[in-house]
This record gives structure tokens, sequence and C-alpha cells, in this order.
């Protein structure tokens, strides 16, 4: 994952041409590759993801797969696009060729911003103390509910929620709130909640499929941010609250969470 | 007992494993510091339990195979290691995962071997013993696992004192795909499918033939590619299967087909759990893990992240009794045992029960 | 000179793309005719500038179509054709020509586009470059007739038909426009859509 293996991977061809500034790898990850570069003008960010040839696979069957996964998730953001839901818009795509422009998402990820604010509290491992002001933080798991409702809501579920593939753009214009002495960390939680990276997302309006979703969120959010694990709550009210059909979701995620890794399993 | 076997220079175990239609009986030898010993295989003996071309093992059957077998394979593990009763620490067995009545077969002979020679009992995870076993044949010493056998595919990393699972199959193993779908073929189960699937595919490959690929996050599943592959087979065998050039395909090109898929699928979950927890090193292990494509494939796929791959031979890969004395030396090691009114054993059994004392 | 040289990112010098923008065109017929009889001399994308939203639309559009010339992939006769089509948000061909191309009668304003792929880096230097340019408008200029204008949002925006677009782009009744009350937002956010339509013709 080091920046240093960069070299010994040949950037897709698109990318050999010229532009204003030069592309930069932003993730490496088994999936593919983020670059961030321009679209069509100098002024114009976006995010490019590159799905390479894998060397192991039968190339007829690696060219379907990447055709099939890069068709699907553009389909995916543009369904969530038309809806209003919060992720980037595709700029351009060459299936084939396994690239996809992206809108650039300004801001930070959310686990950043989470562990930004969570990081200026006194002691390492503790819950947030009883007392504290923890509205910012509070209304941030409002905002990621929301989106998520919305999501589902269009009948896409993401499959890889994590606060990683989440992200905190600024809200244009400024922002209003935020006391004295508590400025920077209240901006740490601050913007709209974009959600990004849908190469694992699918269409589906199954209540199963949607709790899976928000148990891996669960999961995640437990693992990276423990000490706000409390919060999680908030997030599934404000979740049931944007969408409708949230009840039911929430009773199979109970069922999820008993199953949890108990899968049954025979030598 | 009074005795620290932490302080014993040498410690040997005897190790039984039967939960499919593989009976082994292993003895090892662990020396130094217990903490990390190293280890020789003094006898690694095995009987397997071959059914007709076109049939599967029944468990009655593989019962009665194993019990048929125990004292001859026992007697042999003990001559071709060279040592007396006297010199044994402990009797290693697997408690699961694995099939309900050959695995109840060998804990009852282990049982009465160590009521008889009055030895401690020590119950082993069969999914551990692969992975203890491959990490002390290859030197792999912080790998991701894919564990792939007739009834396991998993991808394994290890954490905090556990063996996690990170993937695995969401219905059927892999090893259980091939398995039937050699049935569907009638290709011969001696030595093993699997193996017999490899020798024909080699021989096809003029066309790939579309499968379902089914890969979830680091989850799979292959039970909607053994319908297919088990649809194509009776397609072909009424003549009535073309190939996407027009041709009609064969059984050779059936099975390149399907390793093609399913190896590609397991490497890229494999692929994806090296991203994640970080780590450039894959072991592959169970019995699907003999498999040469599979090994080539991971290879490739390991040479891409700047990593190397590991993988053993069929004496370790498939089903023994070595693994099971030596994952559960490593854990008598650190004062486990398992009482002789304890001393069950159990169809499930999940990799991330253990509680991985000998490991930081 | 109303002919604008376009850079785009990610398109490498030896391919040169030039546009102009003309209002109130009095010659469509005979400009089609030259189409339709594949006149070598009219290798050009001429687009109804009514089905066009903004610059940045047409630029999405040109970009894809160069993309595949670069690549040899394209679908269709030359890379000129395949601007046109770039427009839809499918591979129908007819459809696309109908929608975004010239159409006699109908047609008032024209984007006309000229692509030119230079085998050579020779050919790709300043003083040849402003040749080609010019010989270029030359024809242009003195086949179209019409009033030459500046390829600005601001002057394409005069000319976009938006009941039209609103059709060719799937954007009525859609839930994230109609919740916006601002033009300037809505304008920006069917732009979005459209090039997104774009982006996954076909799939």
């Amino acid at each position: 994952m080091a920046a240093a293996d960069d070299a010994q991977f040949p950037p897709p061809k698109v990318l050999t041409y010229p532009a204003s500034t030069p592309p930069t790898l932003i993730t490496q990850g088994a999936e593919g590759r983020l670059y961030k570069t321009t679209h069509l003008t100098r002024d114009r960010p976006c995010a490019l993801k590159y799905r390479p040839p894998k060397p192991y696979r039968h190339p007829i069957l690696d060219a379907r797969l990447t055709k099939a996964r890069l068709s699907s998730e553009a389909k995916v953001l543009e369904r969530c696009w038309r809806e209003g839901v919060p992720v980037p818009a595709v700029y351009a795509m060459d299936p084939a060729a396994g690239w996809m422009m992206m809108e650039w998402i300004e801001g930070i990820p959310v686990r950043v911003g989470i562990n930004q604010w969570l990081g200026e509290r006194p002691e390492e491992g503790a819950e947030i103390p009883e007392g504290a002001d923890e509205t910012p933080l509070v209304d941030l798991m409002k905002r990621i509910g929301a989106a998520i409702g919305a999501l589902h809501k269009t009948g896409v579920v993401h499959g890889d929620l994590t606060t990683s593939n989440m992200m905190l753009r600024p809200v244009q214009g400024g922002q209003a709130n935020g006391g004295a002495g508590n400025e920077g960390k209240t901006r740490a939680v601050e913007g709209d909640v974009v959600l990004i990276d849908f190469g694992l997302a699918t269409q589906s309006m199954s209540d199963e499929d949607r709790a899976v979703d928000l148990y891996v969120l669960e999961r995640a959010f437990a693992s990276t941010h423990p000490r706000a694990e409390r919060l999680f709550a908030t997030l599934l009210e404000s979740y049931k609250s944007t969408f409708k059909k949230a009840s039911s979701v929430l009773i199979k995620l109970e069922d999820v969470r008993m199953r949890g890794r108990k899968r049954s399993m025979l030598g | 007992m009074g005795l620290d076997i932490t302080k014993k220079k040498r410690r040997i175990a005897l190790g039984c494993e039967g939960s499919a239609n593989k009976l082994g009986i292993g003895v090892i030898l662990h020396e130094g510091d217990a903490a990390a010993p190293t280890s020789t295989v003094l006898s690694n003996v095995r009987h397997t339990f071959v059914s007709p071309p076109g049939t599967g093992f029944l468990p009655k059957d593989t019962a009665h195979h194993h019990r048929a077998f125990f004292v001859r394979v026992a007697k042999q593990a003990l001559a071709d290691a060279g040592i007396r009763i006297a010199d044994i620490d402990c009797i290693c067995y697997t408690r699961g995962p694995g099939m309900g009545a050959p695995l109840a077969s060998v804990a009852v002979a282990a049982r009465t071997l160590a009521l008889l020679w009055g030895k401690e009992l020590v119950g082993v995870n069969h999914c551990v013993g692969h992975i203890e076993m491959g990490r002390a044949i290859t030197g792999a010493d912080h790998p991701v696992v894919l564990y792939v056998s007739g009834g396991n595919t998993q991808v394994i990393a290890y954490a905090e004192q556990r063996y996690r699972i990170f993937g695995e199959t969401l219905d059927i193993a892999v090893g259980n795909c091939l398995d039937r779908f050699a049935r569907a073929l009638a290709i011969s189960n001696d030595p093993a499918p699997g193996y017999n699937i490899e020798q024909l595919a080699k021989k096809g490959g003029r066309v790939l033939l579309d499968l379902p690929y089914a890969v979830k996050g680091m989850d799979c599943s292959f039970s909607g590619i053994l319908t297919r592959v088990e649809e194509l087979a009776a397609q072909m065998k009424a003549n009535g299967g073309k190939g996407p050039d027009g041709e009609p395909f064969t059984g050779a090109d059936l099975c390149f087909s399907l390793q093609e898929t399913v190896y590609a699928m397991l490497v890229e979950i494999t692929e994806r759990a090296m991203a994640h927890v970080g780590s450039n090193q894959v072991l592959i292990v169970g019995g699907v893990g003999c498999n040469e494509r599979l090994q080539e494939m991971m290879a490739l796929m390991a040479a891409d992240r700047g990593g190397s791959v590991f993988a053993t031979d069929e004496r370790f890969c498939i089903d023994n009794g070595i693994m099971i004395a030596h994952a559960g030396l490593l854990a008598y090691e650190t004062g486990f045992r398992t009482p002789i009114e304890d001393s069950t054993c159990t169809q499930r059994f999940r990799t991330d029960e253990v509680l991985v004392k000998w490991r930081k | 000179m109303a002919l604008e040289k376009l850079n785009l990112e990610h398109i490498p010098p030896t391919c040169q793309i030039y546009a102009a923008f003309f209002r109130d065109v009095s010659n469509c017929e005979f400009l089609h005719t030259q189409l339709l009889s594949r006149n070598s001399e009219f290798e050009y994308a001429f687009i109804d500038a009514s089905s066009v939203i903004s610059r940045l639309h047409l630029l999405a559009a040109v970009y894809s179509a160069a993309n595949m010339l670069l690549d040899g992939t394209l679908r269709t006769p030359n890379v000129h054709s395949e601007i046109v089509v770039s427009l839809n948000t499918n591979n129908n061909i007819a459809d696309a020509y109908r929608r975004w191309g010239i159409t006699p009668g109908k047609t008032k304003d024209l984007i006309v586009v000229k692509v030119v792929l230079s085998s050579s880096t020779a050919q790709v230097e300043a003083s040849t470059q402003a040749q080609t340019q010019e010989a270029i408008w030359d024809h242009i200029q003195q086949h179209v007739k019409g009033t030459p204008t500046p390829l600005t949002d601001a002057e394409l925006a005069q000319t976009t038909e938006w009941p039209k677009v609103r059709k060719y782009y799937r954007l009525n009744g859609v839930p994230s426009l109609e919740r916006l009350a601002d033009e300037q937002e809505q304008r920006q956010q069917s732009e979005s859509l459209a090039i997104m339509g774009m982006a996954l013709r076909g799939l």
C-alpha cells in the first residue's frame, strides 16, 4: 500500500496525456487506485478511479468483471445523484479501459473529523465525559444517519460503509456556529456528509441487505471510534426519521447482530 | 504431573485427525523455548477413504473406515517416529469442525489412547491446526491465511490472540463445489477429485465458459457456480452445449472454466484482506491449497503487491495428524488441557473461538 | 478570428480541437447536404446549440469523442460524428443526429467543432498550428452563413431550449432538481445530470 509501490504500477493510458497539473495517486487499494486529476478544464478537479487488469485473472474474465463493476458503480452513482443523495457525480468513464472520472469531493473523511474532535479530549481511551458539550458530534451523527437513510430510500446499499467512506464537505459560505475556544474542534465535525466509494454497492430494497449495511458500519464505527460508540444510537434514530421503512430494517438489524459472525459451518 | 512442561527441553505430541475422509496420525517434537519452539516432524501417516467415482464419502462409511484403520495407522506412526510411549507428553485430537461420525470415532480412539497410556488430552481446532502447521513449515510469520478445503473456505488473519475470519463462503465450501462437480462428470476420487479436475483442466482452455462470479466484499459464494456447471455438464452429455465460439465444449473446458473462476474469486478476497490488514504475505492451507493453478494465481497477485505466497505440499496441505499434534502441543505448552470428561467433538467449531495463547 | 482553440485536460497536443459558434444560421440546408453527401471538405461536427446547456456540456462530448479517437475505439465513422453521438445518453446514432445534429428548417444557432489529429509532432509546432487554425476558419467562415458569436456560457444560455434538453436528459420529475429553487443552481444541476447521462451512455 506504500506510495513507493507507485512506480511499478503504470497509470491508465488516459492519464498519460498531459494536464495542467500532473495526476497524483491518492489511494491504492485491492480494488484499484484513486488519482486526483482534472476533467476538461484546469479548474475542474476530479477523482479518477482506475481498476487495473489483474494479472492472475483470465483476461476474458478480467475484462468482463472490470467492465461490469465500473458500470454498476456508475449506475448507482447516477441513481443516487438524481434522487438527491449526496454522492460524487460521474464526469466521464471508459469501462472497457477500467477508469471513471468523478467529482472531487473537498474536505476530510468523517473518520478524520471525528478523531480530531475526540483527540482534544483529555484522557485516551475514556468515553466522552458526561456533561461535555458533544452537540457538534451528535449533529454529525444525525447527518450521517440522514445520508444513509436517503441512500437506502433510493434502493441502493453501499456495501462498505465506514467513516473512511464518507467525506465532510465544507459548507459553502462558511459557518456561523462554534463558540469561542471551541472553534477548531467544532469545525472538525462540520460540513455536509458525502458518501463515497461505491465499488461494492448494489441495488437492493431488502431489509436484510440494508440491515447488513448498517451492521457493517456499526462494527467499523465501534472499532474506529470506540470512545464515541455510544453515539451510534443517535445515527440510527436519525436514519429512522429520514427513511419511512427504517423500522423493519432496524428490527432486522437486531437479528443480524445476534447472528453476528456465528454463521454455521461444517468442517 | 508435577513436571513443568515449559521447562522440558523436548516435548512430544501424538495427533489424531479424522474430521473428513482422511485418517491421519502424526508425531511431532518441539525443542527449546516453549514460546518459540523448533518443530520436527517425527512421523506423518495417513490413510484415505476413497469412494467410487460419481459418489461422495458418507459419514457412516467414513467413520467405519477410520475405526477400521486407526490401530494400523497409529502403530505405523509410532514405528516411523521411533519413540517409546513414555516419550509422549500428550495426545491431541481434532475436536472439530468436521463430519460428526468420523470426528467421534477418532475422538473415542484418542481418548482410549490417553486412558490406556495415562496421557493428557488436547482437543484441537482443525482450522487452527492447518494454520499453525502451514506457518511452521513455510516460516510465514504474519500471513493472511486462505484456508480452502472440502468443508471450509475462509480468509483469516491473526489479531489479538485470535485467528479472525475476515471473509468466508456464504454457502458451500470451494472444495465441496469441486467435489460435487467431479461427481457430475464422474471424475475419479482417487487420489482426490480436485487433483483430477486440475489434470483435466490442463487439457482445456480453448474457451472460457461464462460462470457466475460471486464475491461480496471479502465473502464469496459457490452454490450458484455449482448449479451452473452441473447444468453445463448435463448439456454437454446431451450434446447440446456450445461454447462462446459456437463449438461444443468439452469436460476439460468445463474444468478449466471452473478453476479459473473459483480461484480468481479466492485470490480476490485474499487480496482484499491483505489490503485491509496491511500484510503482503499469503499462506494457503487446506486440501484445495495443493492446486497448482491456485498457487500460481496467488503468486501473481502477491507479486503484484510486492509480497509473496507460502504454500505447503500435499503432506501438510491435505488433512493430516501432524498438524493436530503441532497445534495441540503449542496449546499444551501454554498449559491448555482437555479433561477426559470434556473431550467431546463438535461439527461446528469456528476458527475465531480458539484463544491463541501461544502468539503475541 | 472567432475560431477558438479548445485546450482540454488529458488531450495530447497532437490532437487539436477547434470550435466556433454562429447565431442565426441561414444555410443549414446546404450544410446538411454536405454532410449527407459525405463531402470530405466538410468534416465537422455541426451541433444544434438549442440542445446544448453550456460550454462544459459541449466540452464533455468533445472530450469523450477525442478520447475514443486517441484510443482507436470510435463507434461511429469519425470523430465528428462521435461528438454528436457523445451528447446522447444511448447509442442510437439516428436519434443523436435528430436531437443534436443539424436539422434543415429547424436549426438556427450552430456550434461547429473540428478535430485534427496530427501523426507527427512536427505538425504540432505553433506556426503550423496557426496556419491550420486559419485555414479551418477561412473554410468555415466561407460556408457557414451566420453571425459569429463567442462560445461562452452566457451566449449559450440564450439559445438553450430547456423543454428539449429536459426531455433528452430525462430531467423532468427528477427529485434532486425539483427541490432546488434557485435557477442558477438548477442549471448547474441539470448540466451535471446531462454530463453524467452522457458518461453512462448505453449502460
